[in-house]
């Protein structure tokens, strides 16, 4: 068997007013897997993410990325790190003022020198990709609107298109349709998984609703506390286990 | 001795000390060569600071509540406080003593007199500069507006050259941007050096530049210049913390650099309420021309401080007319400008 493109040991992340949000957590995620994670609020399910892209630094273990250790990079590496690991966020993240266009482009700053990206000289390759990727998550004819003139869905979409420019080797998704509603929901997640289908990107995704775990992931881990408390086919999570992630009398909303 | 309590007995030990102050002037009435012996009434003083320490700490562990104890004291404590009417609190009577006072004492060091605003033989003069005033000298009316055009491009010269200066520090001096610990230090530094700058009025700068370049024009310009750079970087800082995160979240995210995230995710957010800010500065850097003008800053100042010298108030008339001219056309229009950039 390949070796997992993406390892964590042990990882530790403490905040500096002294939050304890990820108590050693270890996993490993295999190239392709559409990867979910579940867990309350305030169990450590974001901090997770922003370890693993870099925007937080861990306090402590390992995080392998393709063999080598990212959980101590510095400086430079970390900007190149971010470039590999793209991520969306549960409110977009995207620029208001600018267009879609300008917005998709952005994915590309991380490669870009900063004189060259400020004075807009972005190349006609990224011009070119960044309207395929517009297209494939079907909004390419957005492309000249301004994003706060988008609906939440489509300023997701955006968002996916943007993270798409990297080139990413894995894509991290914190909650990425908690502010839409259902039907949009189902939308975005069927382009993530086309995303994870097609471009053979690695998605890594926290979730809330188990429906949607269950119809999308191709593996779960439940986290509680910082800490795992299941690993495992989403199929296999039966009411015993859902208590124990959720808490007892805890009951389960169905999104359809 | 925790936090609240420091504050509250400092707050209550002023107090004391300037209320011990003023009685000791009262009761001694001390001559004007006592009152400048800075050294021993600064002794008086520290000695009446330690004593208000000591009196407020023991009135407030008596169960009387000080105004310093009443301003400071933690939300816990005030949700146990019981409501009494001010007159029957300890504070109440503090604030009414403290007021009456400083009344009292700012009316004496003023010298004020209704009987001085109204007396015969002073308002003889007045109502000869009233007079003046309201006859303005036409004849001065070419000189006093290109004075004006001097003097408004003195401004716009001084707020133009800041505006590149006061961006690049406005980072430097945002906390949400200088979060790394080393990146704090030169916060903390550069916030320091604008607060200090900050005190010092423009017209001490057109004294100081007046001395260095020689009075005039380039004198008051540069004196506008230093005030707008130091308070354009206060003000643009101060927006640029309340800007949204996500934004800049999602540029970090893609593996932009430190100034590529400010460019694409900060800017955009910050420039319209940038260039209010900046069009009210010029408008404040009118104004402040022609007092910078007084002190040697060239201008329509200069021209009015010649003429106010002399007592021609018709011709003060006429440069107090220009000077009320625009800067109500400027106030008006940059108001609307404002407005426009919402
Ligand atoms: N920047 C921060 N500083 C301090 N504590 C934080 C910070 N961000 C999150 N936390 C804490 O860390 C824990 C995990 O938070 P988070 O990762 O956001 O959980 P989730 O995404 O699962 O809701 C929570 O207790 C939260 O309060
Ligand atoms: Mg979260």
């Amino acid at each position: 068997m390949s070796q997992p493109i993406l390892q964590l040991k042990n990882l530790i992340k403490t905040y500096p007013n002294g939050t304890q949000a990820l108590k050693g957590v270890s996993f490993d995620v295999k190239k392709g897997e559409f990867l979910v994670i579940i867990g309350l609020s305030g169990s450590g399910k974001s901090t997770l993410l922003r370890c693993i892209n870099r925007l937080h630094d861990p306090t402590s273990g390992q995080i392998l990325f393709n063999g080598e250790d990212i959980a101590q990079a510095h400086g430079k590496e970390v900007l190149s790190i971010r470039t590999r690991i793209a991520m969306i966020f549960q409110h977009f993240n995207l620029i208001p003022r600018h267009t879609v266009i300008s917005n998709v482009l952005m994915g590309r700053l991380g490669n870009m020198g900063t004189l060259g990206s400020i004075f807009g000289f972005f190349s006609k390759t990224d011009k070119d990709n960044a309207l395929k990727y517009l297209n494939l998550v079907g909004i390419g004819e957005k492309a000249k609107m301004r994003a706060d003139n988008l609906s939440g869905g489509q300023q997701q979409r955006v968002a996916i298109a943007r993270a798409l420019t990297q080139n990413p080797e894995i894509l991290l998704a914190d909650e990425p349709v908690a502010s839409l509603d259902p039907a949009t929901c189902h939308t975005v997640m069927d382009y993530l998984q086309k995303v994870n289908r097609e471009l053979g990107i690695t998605i890594i995704a926290n979730l809330h609703f188990l429906s949607l775990v269950r119809q999308y992931a191709t593996r779960v881990i439940a986290l509680k506390g910082g800490e795992i408390v299941y690993e495992g086919d989403p199929k296999n999570i039966d009411d015993a286990w859902f208590e124990k992630i959720y808490g007892a009398g805890a009951k389960e909303v169905h999104i359809n | 001795m925790n936090l609240y309590a420091f504050k509250r007995n400092i707050f209550d030990s002023i107090m004391f000390a300037f209320l011990a102050s003023v009685a000791a002037v009262v009761i001694f009435q001390p001559d004007e060569y006592a009152m400048l012996e800075l050294g021993r009434n600064f002794q008086f003083f520290v000695a009446a600071l330690i004593i208000g320490v000591i009196l407020t700490t023991l009135l407030n562990r008596a169960g009387f509540k000080t105004l310093g104890e009443q301003i400071f004291e933690p939300p816990y404590k005030k949700a146990q406080a019981k409501d009494e009417s001010w007159w029957r609190t300890l504070h109440g009577w503090q604030l009414v003593i403290f007021l009456v006072v400083t009344l009292i004492v700012g009316f004496n060091v003023t010298g004020f007199s209704i009987y001085k605003l109204v007396d015969k033989d002073s308002f003889g003069p007045a109502m000869k500069l009233f007079a003046g005033i309201f006859d303005p000298n036409w004849d001065l009316l070419p000189r006093a507006v290109l004075k004006m055009i001097e003097t408004i491009f003195l401004a716009f010269l001084a707020t133009f050259l800041a505006i590149p200066i006061a961006f690049v520090l406005c980072f430097f001096a945002a906390k949400n941007i200088m979060r790394h610990p080393l990146a704090f230090i030169v916060y903390l530094c550069l916030r320091t050096v604008l607060n200090l700058a900050r005190s010092i009025e423009a017209f001490v700068w057109a004294i100081i530049f007046s001395v260095w370049v020689g009075i005039g024009p380039f004198a008051g310009m540069l004196a506008l210049f230093i005030h707008s750079i130091v308070s354009l970087a206060k003000q643009y800082s101060e927006i640029v913390e309340t800007v949204n995160d996500g934004p800049i979240e999602g540029i970090e995210s893609t593996g932009a650099g430190k100034v590529q995230t400010i460019w694409f995710a900060i800017v955009p957010q910050v420039l319209l309420p940038f260039i209010s800010f900046t069009v009210y500065r010029w408008d404040i850097n009118i104004r402040m021309a022609t007092i910078v003008g007084f002190v040697g800053g060239g201008g329509i100042g200069s021209l009015l401080q010649t003429y106010q010298g002399q007592a021609m108030w018709p011709e003060v008339g006429t440069i107090i007319f220009v000077i009320a001219f625009v800067v109500w056309f400027m106030d008006t229009t940059s108001a609307y400008l404002r407005e426009a950039l919402k």
